[in-house]
């Protein structure tokens, strides 16, 4: 037996030599020879030479924060240099080993409740839970031994006793930790002849599906909410067998985050209440894409059956928005299947909408352009608009004679001269730098989830202290409450107020204006308000930029760096011919009855109501376009899903009318339209990378502007409902009804 | 696609020892290769020409990926392997039976049928096909 062993192990290395596998895969056998004292001695026998050095699991980066703090140890016979601190489960998997875990979660704090992630250690008496134990210089760890497996094997027989065994009707199942893991560990009979436990379900609200009999106790869930989110609504309640995870009272969950306890929960106790027995997961298509609900651009999967898009799941990006999204992200996809149009439409004398062929509307629509002044073109691009059809968009009216185009939520005189002005600079994952924070007019928790709980990680983590300016808000984290209004800044920069000195004594001061100010008239007065503070507190050096602006919409941050600015603010008023771009909550009173207005988008929203002409467009999960998200990272969305009916890309759409209207837009691909935008704003073809501002406010001219006493007010109202998209949503519309903080 | 390619190299070895040189600069597919000791020469867009595949299927854009990390799952077994995107979302949903149907051959070969152990594999073969590509970068995790 030991010589079988043996020579599969010199069978595998032969193999390895000559296909040069790039990452080995360890496989757990479950074989008797592992019981067998001779065989175990085979193995445990070094034979580094012939196996190729073992890489970190998935790609991972080892960060040393100081290079003399490296320890070696052994993981199988094999060296590693780990930093300090770590635990042995960490050392493992920075060996290329994978420990089976169920309580551990490397973004959480450490339970060791569930005992799955045994390992034996030499000297060490007992198997150890290699997720609690730090790793020490020159630990000798198996993790494959018999006694491991044997130890594991236990653990796993004690959580299938009360497991139900209802996989093929679970939504987990196929994506399953304890399925996976009892593939490996899990016996193929039971000993366990009494009656199953059996709990009660949880009601946790529109969002998360709880069957509570599945429930292994690992208490990720509780962990999450009282870390990541920020609320203490889940709790563990009794002991031994009447052990349950609840909301100790009959409560909802009232999180932004909640879908995440979907993600981390390791078996199928907590899964998604929308997607509930729709699918089953390997018949989903994974599109890798960007969410485009906020400024945030939370990296996403798509995914898709056929031509519907199925869920919405987090992508992994440290830098943006780690493994989490908020809920508005993974649950408004429903939005994308109703209220679409389809159709190019052209309103009749009647008042109602006929359906015509793209050639009719796009003939009507020139035909109208041309007749108008060129200042009477105002275009308006949308929340949701990518880069390339803005600047098709900007493009096409600027041929037509006009400037007056821009994107909504940049309010009537939008700085694009200064990119540090719209953008945060201290970029999202640098705001785990900072130790104060200093929020004006913005409330991150319900116009950037994902840049809220980086704020919360950073208060957890540092004890950094949050001042806010602004109306009475919910935060999920300690705070000051300043004031209301732009007075209380005033008192701030003059060193009158308290908090003062908390800003001065920072190392790192970090403040955020909220895109809110934007909209109001003295927001220039505002804004010099706020660089005397930056001044003063010195947040604002060559190693350091702590002057932010947190925007709201995906397409804020291109349009400006496009420079979607309009000429004059009050073009509305007097225009004759509107191209609303997927522009929803634009003031539609102020457009003029006698003006001509063309609708492009995907979804019958407002705007639709006041439209003389619709042309349909695709949504974000169906084209391929760039979107700069609040701190300056542009990323591309991916195609996932086929559009709706005979909507085109909106570029697509505007680079069709141009050449009806008589002013041909030299570009016809996406690489055409690409190398257009290179040579406006080169920094939004460098995709994935994020492109710092390179001039700070100080070359900004004098402001003269006198700040009013009105107070800040919230930019967003209700969460869950900001865009086209979020509005067609039902799911959006049940958790407006239920969880939305009154 | 590896697999054929290797199991090229091991025909070539068996039948011709003379040409392996050759065979092993083809799978690296190293555009610069010296024409002394290469006998064929694979020029971008080449092996699409003659391989018998639509014209205009060797006009598209793809996309050259390797997933992400899944938030949901521990098992790292699925990764680190690079794919072909081929944007196919020409679907539509069979009004007979509402099954899927497609008018793309390529819908179904970028995940199900096509992975490259590395991103060079994947946009060697991309360009040989003359598709063009971009590639979107792998993120990384920290332990």
């Amino acid at each position: 037996m030991g010589l079988g062993l043996l020579a599969s192990r010199t069978l595998r290395s032969a193999r390895l030599r000559t296909t040069n596998f790039h990452h080995l895969r360890r496989s757990i056998v479950s074989t008797t020879e592992l019981q067998n004292a001779e065989a175990a001695q085979a193995q445990a026998e070094p034979s580094p030479a012939d196996l190729p050095p073992r890489t970190p699991l998935a790609g991972a980066r080892v960060h040393f924060p100081n290079p003399d703090d490296a320890i070696e140890v052994f993981v199988d016979g094999y060296p590693v240099k780990v930093p300090k601190g770590m635990t042995v489960l960490q050392a493992c998997e920075i060996a290329g080993i994978d420990i089976p875990r169920f309580c551990y979660h490397s973004r959480l704090s450490i339970a060791g409740n569930c005992r799955m992630c045994l390992v034996e250690v030499e000297k060490s008496p007992k198997p150890v839970a290699s997720c609690a134990m730090p790793a020490l210089p020159g630990m000798k760890i198996k993790t494959d031994t018999p006694l491991a497996k044997k130890a594991r094997e236990g653990v796993m027989e004690f959580l299938l006793m009360n497991h139900p065994l209802d996989c093929p009707i679970c939504d987990q199942g196929g994506e399953c930790d304890l399925q996976d893991q009892s593939m490996a560990f899990g016996s193929d009979r039971g000993r366990f002849t009494e009656v199953k436990r059996s709990v009660v379900d949880k009601n946790l609200g529109p969002l998360v599906k709880t069957v509570m009999t599945r429930c292994i106790q690992c208490t990720r869930c509780v962990r999450f909410a009282t870390e990541v989110a920020g609320v203490q609504d889940l709790g563990m309640l009794g002991r031994g067998s009447g052990e349950e995870i609840g909301t100790y009272v009959e409560k909802l969950m009232t999180s932004e985050l909640s879908g995440n306890v979907i993600d981390i929960c390791p078996v199928g106790a907590l899964t998604s209440k929308p997607f509930a027995f729709k699918a089953r997961n390997w018949e989903l298509k994974g599109t890798e894409s960007i969410d485009v609900s906020d400024a945030v651009g939370s990296n996403i999967r798509i995914d898709s059956r056929g031509p519907e898009v199925m869920r919405i799941l987090p992508r992994l990006n440290e830098d943006i928005n780690e493994e989490w999204i908020s809920d508005k992200t993974r649950f408004f996809y429903d939005g994308l299947k109703r209220q679409r149009l389809n159709d190019p439409m052209i309103r009749g004398p009647d008042g109602r909408f006929k359906a015509v062929s793209w050639r009719d509307a796009l003939a009507v629509v020139a035909e109208v352009i041309n007749q108008v002044k060129p200042s009477e073109i105002v275009g308006v691009a949308g929340k949701l608009s990518d880069a390339e059809s803005m600047m098709a968009l900007k493009d096409f009216l600027n041929r037509m004679g006009s400037n007056n185009v821009w994107c909504e939520g940049n309010g009537p005189q939008p700085n694009a001269d200064l990119r540090s002005g719209y953008i945060m600079n201290t970029s999202i994952g640098g705001l785990e730098k900072a130790d104060v924070f200093l929020l004006v007019g913005t409330q991150p928790r319900v116009e950037a989830a994902m840049v809220n709980a980086r704020i919360r990680k950073t208060v957890r983590a540092t004890q950094a202290k949050v001042g806010y300016v602004g109306p009475a808000a919910d935060f999920n984290y300690d705070h000051q409450h300043l004031g209301t209004g732009p007075q209380a800044l005033a008192e701030i920069a003059e060193g009158r107020h308290p908090f003062c000195s908390i800003l001065m004594n920072a190392k790192n001061p970090c403040i955020i204006v909220g895109a809110g100010v934007f909209e109001r008239p003295d927001k220039d007065a505002i804004f010099s308000i706020v660089e005397t503070i930056a001044e003063k507190a010195k947040a604002v050096r060559p190693d350091w930029n702590g002057l932010n602006v947190l925007l709201l919409n995906a397409a804020q941050a291109a349009s400006l760096d496009l420079g979607l600015v309009p000429e004059s603010d009050k073009s509305i008023e007097s225009a004759k011919f509107v191209y609303l771009m997927g522009a929803d909550d634009v003031n539609l009173d102020k457009i003029p009855d006698d003006a001509f207005v063309v609708y492009q988008g995907h979804h019958g929203d407002q705007s639709v109501y006041r439209a003389n002409v619709i042309l349909p467009a695709s949504a974000f999960s169906e084209k391929e376009g760039i979107y700069v998200n609040t701190e300056g990272c542009a990323q591309t969305t991916i195609p996932a899903v086929p559009t709706v009916g005979d909507a085109r890309d909106d570029w697509k759409i505007i680079r069709a009318l141009s050449e009806i209207s008589g002013v041909r837009l030299p570009y016809d691909t996406l690489s055409g339209i690409r190398s257009r935008i290179k040579t406006v704003a080169p920094n939004i073809l460098q995709i994935e990378e994020r492109e710092p501002a390179a001039f700070s406010y100080s070359v900004k001219p004098e402001i003269r502007q006198e700040i009013s006493n009105t107070t800040f007010e919230a930019a967003v109202e209700n969460f869950y409902m900001t865009d086209a998209i979020t509005r067609a949503s039902k799911i959006m519309a049940q958790c407006s009804a239920l969880l939305r903080k009154k | 696609m590896a697999t054929c390619l290797r199991r090229a190299v091991t025909l070539a070895r068996v039948h011709q020892p003379s040409i392996l040189s050759s065979s092993v600069t083809k799978c690296n597919f190293s555009s610069t290769s010296s024409s002394s000791d290469a006998l064929i020469e694979v020029k971008p867009g080449e092996v699409g020409m003659i391989s018998g595949i639509p014209e205009e299927h060797l006009r598209r854009r793809v996309i050259i990926y390797s997933p992400a990390r899944s938030a949901s799952q521990q098992g790292s077994g699925k990764l680190g392997k690079w794919y072909i995107n081929f944007l196919s979302t020409q679907k539509w949903e069979n009004p007979l039976m509402g099954w899927t149907s497609t008018g793309d051959p390529y819908a179904n070969v970028g995940e199900a049928g096509l992975s490259f152990d590395s991103e060079e594999a994947a946009k060697a073969f991309a360009e040989k096909h003359g598709w063009e590509y971009s590639s979107i970068e792998l993120s990384e995790l920290i332990p």
